[in-house]
């Protein structure tokens, strides 16, 4: 069909190179994926160092000006008006940008998705020359002659490799201060902390009498050990320095070095000539160091987390962390230590996103504010086990009131989850399309209330009460007060203790999902819609397990364990006669997670439904590998639970 | 009993597609929903005439917003067939025999799943309504429940205040052609439903970046 809206921007398109390049059928499919966007004067489209985003672009009306910071003032670098082609090259290299792009008047702007890109540049020569040219003449494609690019089409290659996110960056980076302040034993604290104060710096290093390090103090030290003890501050330093230090030879490598303070939770490692504290003193790194030298590292994030209530701010941090975990997956790192990480710093939005709510709520509701609360996560967010922005499943549980208060409390509750759930969505998570999120008035309720709801669940194990049980069960507290928590699973395991055939129903509805291979042992794929002929991982290969390892654990009464591969770990202590089996249970998890995840990468989307077809030999027999342990368990809880005598 | 018929009749039976259609707003739209984070559709009608009672639709085109943005991919236009030809329509629009009509179940049943819970947003847009509404009717759907913006009132809003009457306007001060010469949008294809569409969507990107300078953040703001 004709279209007269796609029509309107292909033929603007098609005046400017390297649009004017592309034949009539290409240029109309890249017209199809535009988007037009609009900048008021003033607005950034984007900034030095942010992530690329998905689109470059190209003025349509306006004026967009590529500006870099010199000394504090912003210097404008190029002026890009009607059909100028910007933001290219951080796209196509997948780096951060390079400069900041700013709208000098009201513009309007087409974004062109790199994606539909990549594919022209393949097929078409003369485009990717004229991308080369931009290039070589530096940092924005502006309208060029043809001319100047064939020395460049050697640089054009396929998207670098190199995005900056190795774990350890090169030592070259690291930046300690070699201007060491120190004082010798014997001095009082009064004088150590004047020379600080002279020198405007956060700690001083106390030597020997041969200039040897013995110990540190902090501004920190002063605080706790001096001032809130009520000592006299001419006591000698040696009475309140942290010692032993930790001391280093420089050229450990950065990776010794930031590990060694890692491990030791040190704030400031010594850097002495032959590292070890008999020798003289060469440097000082401090955490702040590192944190400066570590432009993507977790610990950066996680950081910048803790000092912004910038939703904005959360949510391009939030995007950070999408790059660094597939870093990660890419480079094998292990999965419990990647889990971690990124559950950390999901966790971490949550609370800052519950702090801004209560700074915005609260003054208008001083009654309500001080009420103990908890919010809580579910499904494989509270299994710590969500690698990308998937489906939001959460809940928030409050203690009781009294019964007249009970309604003001909850809308008050209600309030701060509706706008807790707003900035997770605007930080890029999900909606659950079932609603089960702490905004519904259904999972915001008082301790009693849950209790009630978690008990009917067990007492009348209905389809959909084990379906919500399978859920809820595997809640973990994020925000607030743990213990209503806490209080939630013991009455769950009281439950389950006085009702035990619940387990029974339990575990028939953990063996209701179809198993993975056919009888030919090739992959199940899904039969029609939208996915059809692909393989739905996460029904039929991670459900099965997770359900497998949260019932047996439950079985056994293990309280605090939520995630699938360490309830595995678990398991495999506590029956040393499947040790083998729940040990590989546990990897074949990690082994789908990380497939998972990588699949959603690529697809941009969830990852769920993977088409056995694009998965190479290798990969498929890896993917069949993990099925083995899906069926021995699943045997072992038909017997264990006598799942075949239970009436369904 | 013709085809036509169906046109005048009244409710019709409720089909699966309304009804899927009304589920989408068990869950309204949070007010504090930033207007970056809402769904807009901006869809434009042209009709044999200017009476939603008598006339029909002859054409209709829609594209999306989003997060200040329009999604050149999400455009969308049907042209339909009518029993009437309006004479003065067919001068206006020069549509006289479209060859791609399309069957007025399959608009309907496209268009609410198209429509979703978004904000519906045209220049006029009680009289595009008004026209989506008779024409969805044999298929059992009372009335579009989607928030409703019109780009004219929010025109008149941001530049004369809230409590702004139309009535004293020049004539012709906002209509789309004098709006968009006032906020240079170029008038390509005007006069057709997905060219008028492609137009208001370019005003209300320009109006709602008005808005958010005059402390217009959220859904509740925007709506009031």
């Amino acid at each position: 069909m004709a279209n007269v809206i796609v029509n309107r921007v292909k033929e603007f398109l098609r005046r400017f190179p390297p649009f004017s390049f592309l034949s009539e059928p290409l240029l109309l499919s890249v017209a199809r994926e535009v988007e037009v966007q609009f900048y008021a004067k003033g607005d950034f489209l984007f900034h030095k160092d942010d992530l690329p985003r998905k689109h470059f672009f190209i003025v349509k009306e306006g004026s967009i000006h590529l500006t870099e910071k010199r000394e504090g003032k912003s210097v404008v670098l190029e002026f890009c008006d009607e059909g100028d082609v910007f933001g290219v090259l951080a796209l196509l290299g997948k780096r951060p940008y390079i400069l900041d792009a700013c709208a000098a008047e009201d513009s309007l702007v087409y974004g062109i998705p790199v994606s539909v890109f990549e594919k022209i540049l393949e097929e078409n020569q003369r485009v990717s020359l004229y991308f080369a040219a931009g290039f070589a003449s530096g940092q924005v494609v502006v309208r060029t002659d043809l001319s100047q690019s064939q020395k460049a089409r050697k640089l054009f290659s396929l998207p670098s490799q190199d995005n900056g996110l190795l774990i350890f960056t090169g030592q070259s980076d690291l930046n300690y201060s070699k201007n060491v302040l120190t004082c010798e034993v014997g001095i009082s604290v009064g004088e150590a902390a004047k020379m600080m104060k002279e020198k405007d710096v956060s700690s001083i290093i106390i030597t020997d009498t041969s200039k040897f390090p013995i110990g540190i103090i902090t501004d920190k030290d002063i605080r706790n050990r001096l001032v809130a003890e009520g000592k006299n501050f001419d006591i000698p330093v040696e009475s309140i320095m942290t010692q032993p230090v930790m001391t280093m030879q420089e050229n450990s490598g950065f990776s010794t070095l930031y590990l060694a303070m890692i491990k030791n939770r040190l704030h400031h490692l010594i850097i002495t000539a032959d590292g070890t504290d008999k020798s003289p003193i060469t440097g000082i790194l401090s955490d702040h160091d590192i944190l400066l030298s570590q432009g993507n590292s977790p610990s950066v994030i996680i950081h910048a987390l803790l000092n912004t209530l910038d939703v904005k701010e959360m949510a391009k941090l939030r995007d950070k962390a999408e790059i660094l975990l597939s870093y990660y997956l890419e480079n094998e790192v292990a999965m419990d230590f990647v889990a971690n990480i990124i559950s950390e710093i999901n966790d971490l939005i949550i609370k800052r996103a519950i702090l801004i709510a209560k700074e915005k709520h609260d003054p208008a509701h001083p009654a309500e504010k001080n009420t103990k609360f908890c919010f809580l996560s579910l499904g494989s967010e509270g299994r710590e086990e969500q690698l990308l922005r998937t489906d939001l499943d959460n809940a928030l549980v409050f203690e009781d009131v009294p019964t007249e208060r009970l309604a003001d409390v909850k809308s008050y509750f209600l309030l701060l989850a509706e706008e807790v759930i707003e900035i997770l969505l605007a930080c890029g998570f999900h909606p659950c399309p079932a609603d089960m999120m702490a905004n519904n008035p259904r999972w915001c309720l008082p301790l009693s209330e849950w209790k009630g709801q978690f008990s009917s669940w067990i007492l009348s194990p209905n389809q959909e009460a084990l379906m919500h049980a399978t859920i809820f069960f595997d809640f973990r507290a994020i925000a607030g007060q743990k213990d209503l928590a806490e209080a939630l699973s013991f009455h769950i395991y009281d439950q389950i203790n006085e009702k035990k055939i619940f387990l029974n129903f339990f575990a028939k509805n953990a063996l209701l999902n179809p198993p993975p291979l056919g009888f030919f042992r090739d992959f199940i794929v899904e039969k029609t819609g939208e996915h059809r002929d692909k393989f739905d991982i996460k029904l039929r290969a991670m459900m099965p397990l997770a359900d497998a390892a949260r019932l047996l654990l439950l079985s056994h009464r293990v309280v605090g364990i939520n995630n699938t591969f360490r309830r595995f770990e678990k398991l495999a202590e506590l029956e040393p006669q499947h040790e083998s089996l729940f040990l590989e249970a546990g990897k074949a998890y990690e082994i789908l997670m990380r497939m998972r995840a990588l699949e959603g990468f690529k697809s941009q989307g969830s990852g769920r439904y993977i088409a056995p077809g694009s998965l190479g030999k290798l990969q498929r027999q890896l993917l069949k590998n993990t099925f083995a342990p899906i069926d021995e368990i699943q045997k072992i809880i038909r017997v264990r639970f006598q799942v075949d005598y239970l009436l369904s | 009993m013709g085809f036509w018929n169906l046109w005048r009749r009244e409710i019709g039976p409720k089909t699966a597609f309304v009804s899927d259609y009304e589920k989408g707003f068990k869950k309204r739209i949070p007010n504090i929903r930033a207007i970056e984070h809402l769904d807009f559709v901006v869809l434009d009608t042209e009709t044999t005439g200017l009476n939603p009672a008598e006339d029909f639709i002859v054409s209709f085109g829609a594209v999306k917003v989003r997060g200040y943005a329009i999604q050149v991919e999400s455009a969308l236009e049907y042209y339909l067939d009518t029993p009437k030809k309006g004479r003065e329509a067919i001068k206006v629009h020069e549509i006289l025999y479209h060859y791609e009509t399309y069957p007025i179940r399959d608009f309907g049943r496209d268009v609410l799943q198209y429509l979703g819970n978004s904000i519906v947003v045209g220049h006029h847009i009680g009289f595009d309504v008004a026209m989506l509404e008779k024409t969805f009717k044999p298929f059992g759907l009372s009335r579009l429940q989607n928030p409703i913006l019109d780009t004219l009132n929010l025109a008149v809003r941001l530049e004369k205040g809230p409590h702004y009457d139309i009535r004293g306007a020049k004539p012709n001060e906002y209509s789309l052609d004098s709006i968009c010469m006032r906020y240079q949008i170029p008038l390509d294809d005007r006069h057709t439903a997905p060219g008028d569409a492609f137009l208001t969507a370019q005003l209300l990107l320009k109006l709602l970046k008005l808005a958010e300078s005059k402390g217009i953040r959220d859904f509740e703001a925007l709506m009031r």
